[in-house]
C-alpha cells in the first residue's frame, strides 16, 4: 500500500522546475577558443573558462574570492608563515583513472616551477615535500603571509597535474586533470567539447558549490564551446537556438533580446578594472606632476559614457566587498575633473606644450574610445596631446615591455582587483614601468612579511595610495561583462566572473 | 602541355622566393612581440624574456632567416608559436573549410555573374542594363561585413533557414548540414564577385558584340541565341576565364571577414589570430602557401585558355 501511493503521489506530483535534471548538451557561444589547456601557462578567460572544468588546484577563490580548500582537505601555516601543509583529499581519482597523491602535487608544482609565466611567485620556495602519500608540505626561505592566497590564483592556476607529466614542455602536456569534467573533442577555432566525468569525486564536505570550489556536481552530460568572434553572430546563435548560453554580449546588441521572455541577460560585477597606465619611464610623464596633472583632468563620467561596454563607478583598486577596501581613502584621486589644478601641476613641472603620446588599440573599442575621450579632457587643460591606434597586440608589448613610444595607454584588469594586493604586484611595477620607488617596494615588504592581518591590511593602503598618488594607473571604472542565456532551457546557471557549468542542468 | 606547365611550375620559383623573403621581412617588421602573447598579460618581464630566448627572438634576424630557409629547404614549414602545432597540419585542419567556402562561392558567382553579365550586354542601354550594372554595383560597393551581418538577421534568426555560425564537416556532418552551415557564407562572398564578373563579362562581350563576324553571323540568319550564345559568349569566354582566376584568389582572400563573422574555422581565420599573435612561422608559412596556390591557379587558368581558344597555344 506504501508502495503504491508513493507511485501515485510520483505520477500526480506537478514537477518541480528546481530539481536538477541529469543529461543534456549545453551549447556555449564565446567569442574565441583556447590557445592552449595547459593551465600552467594559461592566463587568458578564454583559456580558464574552460581549465577550471577539466583540472583541480589544492586551493582555490570561492564565491566570495577567498581561498578555499579544493584536492586539500585542510592547510596548515606554520606560526611564522614559512611552512604551508597541505592534507589531500583521499580517493580523488585523475580522468585516466589514477588516484591522486602528494606525489602528484609535489611534481606540479616542480613543473609550475619551470614553465610557467608566473613562476616568479615560487621564488622564495626553499623546498616541496611529499612525506606520505596525503600530504604535501611546502617551504618557503622568507615569511609569506599571503603564500595561501598566492595559491588561489585563477590566472596561471596552480592546478595539479599527474606525476607523469612533470617533464613535458609548456603547451605539451595530456589534458588529464582530476575535475569534474574531461576534454572531449577539440577543433581549434571552432569548438571545444568538455564530458561529465562520472569517476569525479566532489568535496563532499562542502554543502554545495561555491565560486572555483565547493561541492561541484554535473548534471549535464557534455557542454560545448562554440567561437564565435563576432558579437552580432553570438546573439543570433541565441536567438535561434544554435546556442543555449552567449558570453561577451555587447551593451548595444543585447536590445536584441528586449520582448524575448525566455532569454535572461545577466551583468556580471565585479569582473574587470580599466585604468589608465602611464609610463613613469618615458620624457615628460617620467614626472610624477605630469601624472598628476593627467590624473587630474579625468571626468570618468565622460569616458564611461563612449565606452560600449557596462560600467560602474569605482575608486578603488580593489572592490568594495574585499578585506583590503579602503571606504573613501582613495577617492580624492579619483574623478577629479580640475583642469584648473592639472594647469598649476603643469606650470609647476615646467611644461612647455611638448607631446604626450596616448596610445591605444583599435581591437577594443572600450580601450579606444576611453583614450579619444581622455586626450579632448587633456587638451583642455592645455595639454598637447598626440593619440596613436596601433593593434592590441603592439599596444599589450609596449606596456608589458616598455618599447615604443607612449606616455598613457589603457587596459583592464580582471583577477587581480579580485585577489588582491599579491596580485596586483606584478601589474604595478610591470605596466607603468616602475623602477626604484622605494616608497613602493618598502609597503610591499611590510605586506608579504606582516602576520598580523591589519597590518597586512595597512600595508595595502600604503601601495594604493602610492600608485594612485604617484598616478602610475589612473583608476576608469568597474567593468561588467554581459552573459544571456536561454532560461527555459538552462537551469541554475548562476553569475560568476568565470564562467561554469557545474550545478547547470537542462530542463 | 606538360612541359608548358613544367616551365610554369619552375619560373614561379624565383616569385615564391620574393614572396618568402618579403613575408618574413613584413612580419618582423611589424611592432609586437609574440613572446607577450604567449606569455599572457600577467607575466613578468623575466618571463617574458625567457620565452623569447626559447623562441630564438632574441637572435639578429638575419639568423632567424637563414634558420628559416634551411628548414624550408628540408621542406619543414615551423611549428606554429602559439598552436602548439606545425604550419602544415594548421593549415591542413582548415584548409577544407576554405576550399569548400571558395567551391560553392565559385558555383555561385560563375553561372549568375556570367549571366547577368551577358544579358545586360545583350540589352545594352536598356533599364534592364541599367538594373544589372545597378545590382552589380551593389554587389562591389557594400562591404561583405555589413551584408553578412544583415544576412544573418534575415536568414537565420528571422526566416530561421540556416544557422548562424559554425561549420558541419562534409564527412563527419554529412552534405545536408555541411551545406546548409555554408551556403549563407558563400552567398555573402558572393556578392561582391558576382558584381565584379557581371561587369567584366559585359565588358567582354560588349567588345565581341561589335565585331564584324557577329554582324556577318546576324546577315547570314544565323539565330540570336547562336549568334550571341555560340559566336559571341565563345569569343568573350577568354576575359571570363582571366576574370575567373582572379575572382578565385579574391575569393581565398575574402573569406577572412566571412571565415570570422560566421566563425568558420578556415584559413583565413587562421590568418587573422597568426597575424595578431605575430606567430611568424604560422602567417610566413601561409603566405608561401597562398603564394603557390596563385601560382597554380594562375597555370590553371592558362591550361583553360587552351581549351576555351584553340589560337592560344604555350608550345
Amino acid at each position: 500500500m506504501g508502495l503504491a501511493i508513493s507511485v501515485l503521489t510520483a505520477l500526480v506530483a506537478p514537477v518541480d522546475a528546481a530539481e536538477p535534471k541529469r543529461g543534456g548538451s549545453l551549447v556555449y557561444a564565446y567569442l574565441s577558443g583556447p590557445g592552449t589547456l595547459d593551465p600552467h601557462v594559461a592566463s587568458s578567460i578564454v583559456e580558464l573558462e574552460v581549465i577550471h572544468h577539466i583540472f583541480e588546484p589544492l586551493v582555490a577563490i570561492d564565491g566570495n574570492y577567498n581561498a578555499r580548500p579544493v584536492l586539500a582537505s585542510k592547510v596548515d601555516t606554520s606560526a611564522d608563515a614559512k611552512v604551508f601543509t597541505f592534507t589531500l583529499r583521499k580517493g580523488v581519482k585523475f580522468h585516466n583513472g589514477k588516484e591522486m597523491t602528494s606525489a602528484d602535487v609535489l611534481a606540479s608544482f616542480e613543473r609550475y616551477r619551470k614553465v610557467s609565466p608566473n613562476a616568479s611567485v615560487l621564488a622564495d620556495v626553499e623546498s616541496f615535500e611529499a612525506p606520505d602519500p596525503l600530504t604535501f608540505v611546502v617551504r618557503l626561505k622568507s615569511p609569506n603571509a599571503v603564500f595561501i592566497d598566492v595559491l588561489k590564483s585563477p590566472v596561471y592556476p596552480f592546478e595539479i597535474l599527474p606525476a607523469e607529466q612533470k617533464d613535458k614542455a609548456a603547451r605539451e602536456i595530456d589534458i588529464i586533470g582530476t575535475g569534474p569534467f574531461t576534454l572531449g573533442e577539440w577543433v581549434k577555432d571552432s569548438h571545444l567539447v568538455i564530458k561529465r566525468f562520472d569517476g569525479y569525486v566532489p568535496d563532499e564536505s562542502a554543502p554545495g558549490p561555491d565560486g572555483l570550489a565547493g561541492r561541484r556536481t554535473v548534471y549535464l552530460d557534455q557542454v560545448r564551446y562554440n567561437f564565435v568572434p563576432e558579437a552580432n553572430a553570438r546573439v543570433a546563435a541565441l536567438q535561434t537556438g544554435n546556442a543555449d548560453v552567449v558570453g561577451d554580449v555587447p551593451r548595444d546588441l543585447a536590445k536584441r533580446f528586449d520582448g524575448q521572455p525566455n532569454i535572461t541577460t545577466q551583468k556580471i560585477f565585479p569582473y574587470c578594472m580599466q585604468v589608465f597606465v602611464v609610463n613613469s619611464q618615458a620624457p615628460l610623464t617620467n614626472n610624477p606632476l605630469i601624472r598628476q596633472a593627467i590624473e587630474a583632468v579625468v571626468n570618468v563620467e565622460d569616458i564611461r559614457g563612449a565606452m560600449g561596454q557596462i560600467s560602474q563607478p569605482g575608486h578603488s583598486l580593489v572592490y568594495a566587498s574585499s578585506p583590503y577596501y579602503q571606504g573613501d581613502a582613495m577617492k580624492p584621486y579619483y574623478d577629479q575633473r580640475n583642469p584648473a589644478k592639472a594647469k598649476a601641476l603643469l606650470k609647476q613641472a615646467g611644461y612647455n606644450g611638448e607631446k604626450i603620446v596616448l596610445q591605444t588599440n583599435s581591437n577594443y573599442p572600450n580601450f579606444r574610445d576611453a583614450i579619444l575621450v581622455l586626450s579632448e579632457q587633456m587638451k583642455e587643460a592645455g595639454m598637447n596631446v598626440a593619440v596613436d591606434i596601433v593593434d592590441w597586440t603592439t599596444n599589450a608589448s609596449n606596456m608589458q615591455r616598455g618599447t615604443g613610444v607612449w606616455n598613457v595607454s589603457t587596459t583592464g584588469y580582471c583577477s587581480n582587483p579580485l585577489l588582491g594586493p599579491q596580485q596586483w604586484k606584478v601589474m604595478f611595477y610591470t605596466f607603468p614601468q616602475v623602477k626604484n620607488d622605494h616608497v613602493l617596494d618598502a609597503a610591499y615588504d611590510a605586506f608579504y612579511t606582516s602576520l598580523d592581518p591589519k597590518k597586512r591590511v595597512a600595508a595595502w593602503a600604503d601601495i594604493e595610495k602610492r600608485v594612485l598618488e604617484q598616478a602610475y594607473m589612473i583608476k576608469i571604472a568597474d567593468m561588467g561583462t554581459m552573459r544571456s542565456f536561454n532560461a527555459a532551457k538552462v537551469e541554475n546557471f548562476e553569475p560568476y566572473y568565470l564562467v561554469h557549468f557545474w550545478n547547470v542542468w537542462m530542463k | 602541355m606538360l612541359r608548358t606547365i613544367s616551365v610554369r611550375l619552375v619560373q614561379s620559383i624565383p616569385v615564391l622566393l620574393l614572396v618568402a623573403v618579403l613575408s618574413f621581412i613584413l612580419m618582423h617588421l611589424l611592432p609586437g612581440d609574440p613572446a607577450v602573447v604567449i606569455a599572457g598579460a600577467e607575466a613578468t618581464p623575466a618571463a617574458v624574456e625567457r620565452i623569447r630566448h626559447e623562441l630564438g627572438l632574441d637572435l639578429p634576424i638575419w639568423r632567424q632567416l637563414l634558420s628559416w630557409f634551411f628548414n624550408l629547404a628540408q621542406g619543414k614549414f615551423g611549428s606554429s608559436l602559439v598552436l602548439n602545432q606545425t604550419v602544415l597540419s594548421a593549415v591542413g585542419e582548415r584548409l577544407p573549410v576554405t576550399l569548400s567556402l571558395a567551391a560553392l562561392s565559385l558555383a555561385i558567382t560563375l553561372p549568375i555573374g556570367v549571366a547577368l553579365g551577358v544579358v545586360a550586354a545583350y540589352f545594352r542601354g536598356s533599364w534592364i542594363d541599367a538594373a544589372v550594372m545597378m545590382v552589380a554595383l551593389v554587389g562591389v560597393s557594400v562591404p561583405s561585413f555589413w551584408i553578412a551581418i544583415l544576412s544573418v538577421i534575415l536568414f537565420s534568426v528571422t526566416l530561421g533557414w540556416v544557422p548562424s555560425a559554425g561549420y558541419a564537416p562534409l564527412l563527419a556532418a554529412g552534405p545536408g548540414p555541411w551545406f546548409g552551415s555554408l551556403i549563407q557564407p558563400a552567398m555573402v562572398l558572393s556578392l561582391f564577385q558576382i558584381g565584379f564578373l557581371a561587369r567584366m563579362t559585359r565588358s567582354a562581350m560588349l567588345d565581341v558584340l561589335d565585331q564584324d563576324f557577329i554582324r556577318t553571323a546576324r546577315a547570314k540568319g544565323v539565330s540570336e541565341w547562336r549568334t550571341v550564345g555560340k559566336h559571341g559568349f565563345r569569343n568573350a569566354l577568354v576575359a571570363v576565364v582571366t576574370v575567373s582566376g582572379i575572382i578565385l584568389s579574391l575569393l581565398i582572400g575574402g573569406s577572412v571577414i566571412v571565415e570570422q563573422v560566421f566563425a568558420l574555422p578556415g584559413i583565413g581565420r587562421l590568418v587573422v589570430q597568426g597575424i595578431l599573435a605575430r606567430d611568424y612561422p604560422l602567417i610566413q608559412g601561409t603566405m608561401l602557401l597562398f603564394g603557390f596556390a596563385f601560382v597554380l591557379i594562375n597555370v590553371g587558368v592558362d591550361i583553360i585558355y587552351t581549351l576555351v581558344d584553340p589560337r592560344v597555344r604555350y608550345d
